[in-house]
């Protein structure tokens, strides 16, 4: 193997949001992006694991899991997947907006995510008080009183709303995450920092993991509020 | 094609200028750097810290199982001791140790990039690993772990009085350390590999390593998903594991093993990656089936995904399933066997100089291959229902975790070590350490394969329904103690060379490699100025490069014989 | 060579996606959302071997992944992505579903059941020796002390 050493250096443009460690800006571009999906493939299997379980049970205490998922506000539902849809919508108008580096656009439009995310957790947090007036809350307090749980068996409801908190409160603490690194953009964005204004990759990447949350909501809220009642 | 004349030991000026190590000396200038080339460094000191407790662990080991009644501890404090010895080396060495310690240093090196794709993940990668040990160490001080490191249900999720929830917290963390590690060194490889660099042309340490990194992004979040729940059910009573309201204990099972075994996977392709440069540079000669190599690490990736279920074959899983996951893990064996007749094939012809990375080296072969054969014995259910939760299991295990990471571990650490700090050591030392391990290993881990077959099972402190095993696990300390003695002494002559040691050359193995083509040590940005390839890494010329290659000796003067350095 | 302005820095990776074909793309997730929960109030009768339950949640999780399908395409671009995203989008939906080769322990546990043992019914037991304790067993070794 022969080594031909060619003489190479980038400019150090103070202004250029090119790494040091990158040739050029398309390769930088593409190595984030690259990477910023791997992370989403280990936040796939992070879910899955919990969507198995669920499976799993699921296809064991059919009846009692559906009896259970009648407690379960539908309205609120779908409310919040409408709510996450739109807020989807509304990144990726950011991130267009972070391409043409319009910062008014981007704002906004990040600021219309921001309020649909809140939307999305003030309604899960009434769904989620009015379970724990029903003490539908795992643990010795779980509730005694069978109307409560639909008329399900009280040990699989346990269950089931274990499964509920568990991959609905994961999926809002991913809600609340998002919203904690659109605030610090938005206040770059506001700032005017170049690292976010002359290059739209790191929008674009906290726009992926945004999607992601949405994605699993989208399978979420099919298994948990729309279960079909088994025969 | 064309050799490059390799000059061993070149001049010691270059050691005047500034590289890696020297370019700045402040605490900060560590802790906050994104050259992989420090954090590497950083990994090493941390590595073996968590390495020397996990030690003292199996020393308590040791030594309570030289009587059939036990010799101070209580059932209790024995719990704790395999626990913690399991739970650090697995999660806090082994899966660590090769990928972070040399993949950092040598992956960018080895493809001629400047660094990583993602240096300031790799730091936090770094500070996750530190931060999770030092929880799960807090953990083992206020209380310990009596679950064992698989932390079956419900016993650690219900009943056991212990600090689980705080290892779990700091295992969770080292988790992330290495799904960080995994997408740093996948991004890297595929995208900043220098111009000619093509897959092909790649050494087989990086393929071993971009296998390890897929795994580690595709098996690890779902046992940080599953301890995770453990830990939940604990503090909150999430009952998806208890069977009093209707979970499944051995879904814990599945899904834990579901990432555990191609843990394994992980702990050991970086060993294979380390085993193909050792045996090709020393052998001076190409790797036997370069491309079965690569392909056989994906393979073992690939299939690794679907055997989880050969630690399950007594958990009342269904025997269909025990049956096809018996079935494929023979399939499994095959890549490794592939690896190891190629390693083997290498030799062949080859002009072996048995220096210390050698030594480790064929030690790997032999060591590897025990331990893989012993894996058969386990993977066949029949047997299995025998030799489960025996030393058997326990004494294959490390013999591929030892003999093969730990061998592989240190062969790495003596064969870059003049590369890493700019020193030379002492190769005689470094040949005794290497023959008192081997000895010391064999005298450690053979009885067991023994008194496992005999019935003695594991996590027993006790036997006293068979005292006859006990020249057996006396052999057995003994030879811990000879192992003990192996690991220690790299500690003084390595320490020593980094202050009396000879100055070392770019090459002093003259082995071949982008790695070795550049200073020693490295400068920040690896390389003055980007290599291009053009023709892949192993091609050696036997006889000149035998004849020529450095003994780890510096040659103070430019004496270097007739092979013109060629171009092109 | 330096990089100066980056007015011009349109890759062709990324070229702009116009707002119309997001603004599609949205009111098609919104009216899969309607149909999906129209679609789980009727209780769908039964086809060939598929119960009505089966078929529901057929419906309902195929809607589902035509909704991911249309994120993951428009708004994650991998529409407009390099052949490596395309391939990590693919891979990791394989791999969540490895997940659910869990599964296939628990469908085929009624297949062959192991033999186990069965409380009150004698004849299930394993034949195995009475156990002694060690005691019985070794009543002369006095000098092997048992620890607890």
């Amino acid at each position: 193997m022969a080594a031909i050493a060619h003489g190479h250096d980038h400019g150090h443009d103070p202004d250029s949001p090119l790494h040091h460690q990158f040739e050029d800006i398309e390769q930088q571009n593409e190595s984030y992006i690259v990477g910023m999906w791997t992370f989403l493939v280990t936040e796939v299997m992070f879910f899955g694991a919990l969507f198995l379980m669920y499976t799993l049970y699921r296809w064991t205490y059919q009846e009692d899991f559906w009896r259970c998922h009648n407690m379960l506000d539908v309205t609120k539902g779908g409310i919040n997947t409408m709510v996450l849809l739109f807020s989807s919508f509304a990144v990726v108008m950011a991130v267009q907006g972070a391409q043409l580096k319009k910062k008014l656009q981007v704002l906004g439009w990040l600021a219309v995510t921001q309020a649909c995310a809140l939307t999305f957790l003030v309604i899960k947090y009434f769904e989620y008080t009015h379970k724990f007036h029903d003490r539908l809350y795992p643990g010795v307090n779980f509730t005694d009183n069978v109307a409560n749980v639909g008329g399900a068996n009280l040990n699989v409801s346990q269950l089931f709303f274990g499964l509920y908190f568990g991959m609905t409160g994961l999926h809002g603490v991913h809600v609340l995450i998002g919203m904690l690194i659109f605030s610090i953009l938005m206040v770059m964005w506001a700032k005017g920092k170049k690292i976010v204004v002359n290059d739209f990759v790191p929008t674009e990447m906290v726009g992926l993991y945004w999607h992601f949350v949405d994605l699993v909501w989208i399978f979420l809220f099919p298994l948990f509020y729309l279960m079909p009642k088994p025969h | 094609m064309s050799a490059i004349g390799i000059k061993p030991g070149d001049a010691p000026a270059e050691q005047k200028e500034p590289n890696y190590l020297n370019v700045s000396h402040t605490i900060s200038s560590w802790l906050l750097t994104g050259d992989h080339k420090r954090i590497a460094m950083l990994y090493l000191v941390s590595v073996t810290f968590f390495f020397l407790i996990g030690s003292f662990a199996a020393g308590l080991i040791r030594l309570e199982l030289t009587s059939p009644s036990g010799v101070i501890l209580e059932s209790d404090s024995y719990n704790r001791a395999f626990s913690t010895h399991g739970v650090i080396m697995v999660f806090f060495f082994l899966v660590v140790a090769i990928p972070a310690v040399f993949g950092n240093f040598l992956i960018p090196l080895m493809i001629g990039a400047k660094d990583l794709a993602f240096p300031r993940l790799n730091l936090l990668s770094w500070y996750m690993y530190v931060v999770g040990g030092a929880i799960a160490l807090l953990g083992i001080i206020t209380g310990g772990i009596d679950t064992g490191w698989t932390f079956y249900t419900p016993y650690s999720s219900m009943y056991s009085n212990t600090s689980v929830s705080t290892v779990i917290v700091g295992i969770f963390l080292v988790g992330f350390s290495s799904i960080f590690t995994g997408i740093n060194f996948i991004v890297t490889v595929h995208k900043m590999r220098a111009p000619g660099m093509t897959w092909f042309r790649l050494p087989l340490f990086v393929w071993a390593h971009y296998a390890t990194s897929v795994i580690m992004v595709l098996g690890t979040p779902v046992v940080a998903i599953t301890l995770l729940l453990v830990v939940f059910e604990r503090a909150f009573k999430l009952p998806v594991f208890n069977p009093e309201l209707g979970g499944d204990p051995v879904l814990f099972q599945h899904l834990f093993w579901f990432y555990s075994h191609p843990a394994v996977y992980i702990m050991i392709l970086p060993a294979f990656g380390v085993q193909s440069e050792l045996i090709a540079n020393f052998a001076r000669k190409r790797v036997f089936g370069y491309h079965f190599v690569a392909f056989s690490s994906l393979a073992i990736a690939g299939l690794g995904f679907i055997v989880w279920g050969h630690h399950m074959f007594v958990s009342s899983q269904s025997m269909y399933e025990g049956l096809v996951f018996s079935l494929v893990s023979f399939l499994v064996a095959v890549p490794s066997a592939i690896k190891v007749f190629n390693w083997t094939a290498t030799l062949h012809k080859g002009h072996v100089k048995m220096q210390s990375p050698m030594i480790y080296a064929i030690g790997f072969l032999g060591l590897f291959t025990v331990g893989g054969l012993t894996g058969l014995f386990l993977g066949a259910a029949g047997t299995d229902v025998h030799l489960t939760a025996t030393y058997f299991v326990v004494a294959h295990f490390h013999y591929v975790m030892v003999g093969g990471t730990m061998l592989a571990f240190l062969g790495a650490l003596h064969y870059w070590w003049p590369k890493m700090t700019g020193r030379l050591f002492h190769d005689g030392w470094a040949k005794i350490t290497a023959i008192l391990v081997f000895i010391g290993f064999n005298l450690t881990f053979f009885p067991q394969f023994i008194i496992g077959w005999m019935g003695m099972p594991r996590r027993y402190h006790y036997y006293y329904f068979a005292p006859e095993f006990q020249a057996y696990h006396i052999m057995s300390t003994l030879g811990s103690s000879v192992l003990a003695l192996g690991f220690i002494l790299p500690g003084f002559y390595l320490t020593y060379s980094l202050f009396k040691g000879p100055v070392a050359g770019s090459n002093p193995w003259g082995a071949h490699g982008l790695e070795w083509e550049t200073t020693s040590p490295p400068p920040t940005l690896n390389f003055d100025q980007t290599p291009v390839v053009l023709d892949e890494v192993y091609d050696f010329d036997p006889v000149t490069e035998y004849e020529e290659a450095g003994s780890a000796q510096p040659v103070l003067s430019d004496t270097s014989t007739s092979t013109p350095e060629k171009d092109a | 060579m330096a990089s100066s302005s980056h007015a011009s820095h349109t890759d062709h990776h990324h070229h702009v996606v116009p707002t119309f074909t997001y603004v599609k793309t949205f009111i098609a997730l919104f009216i899969l959302m309607v149909i999906t929960i129209a679609a789980a109030k009727v209780n769908l009768p039964g086809v060939l071997f598929l119960s009505g339950t089966v078929v529901n949640q057929l419906i309902a999780l195929g809607i589902a992944t035509i909704k991911a399908a249309l994120v993951i395409w428009v708004f994650m671009g991998v529409r407009w992505g390099t052949t490596l995203t395309k391939i990590w989008a693919a891979a990791g939906f394989v791999w969540f579903i490895l997940i659910f080769l869990i599964l296939a322990d628990y469908t085929t546990r009624s297949y062959e059941q192991a033999q186990s043992f069965e409380p009150g019914v004698k004849e299930s037991a394993l034949p195995r020796a009475p156990i002694k304790s060690f005691q019985e067993e070794n009543p002369n070794r006095n000098n092997v002390r048992i620890r607890q």
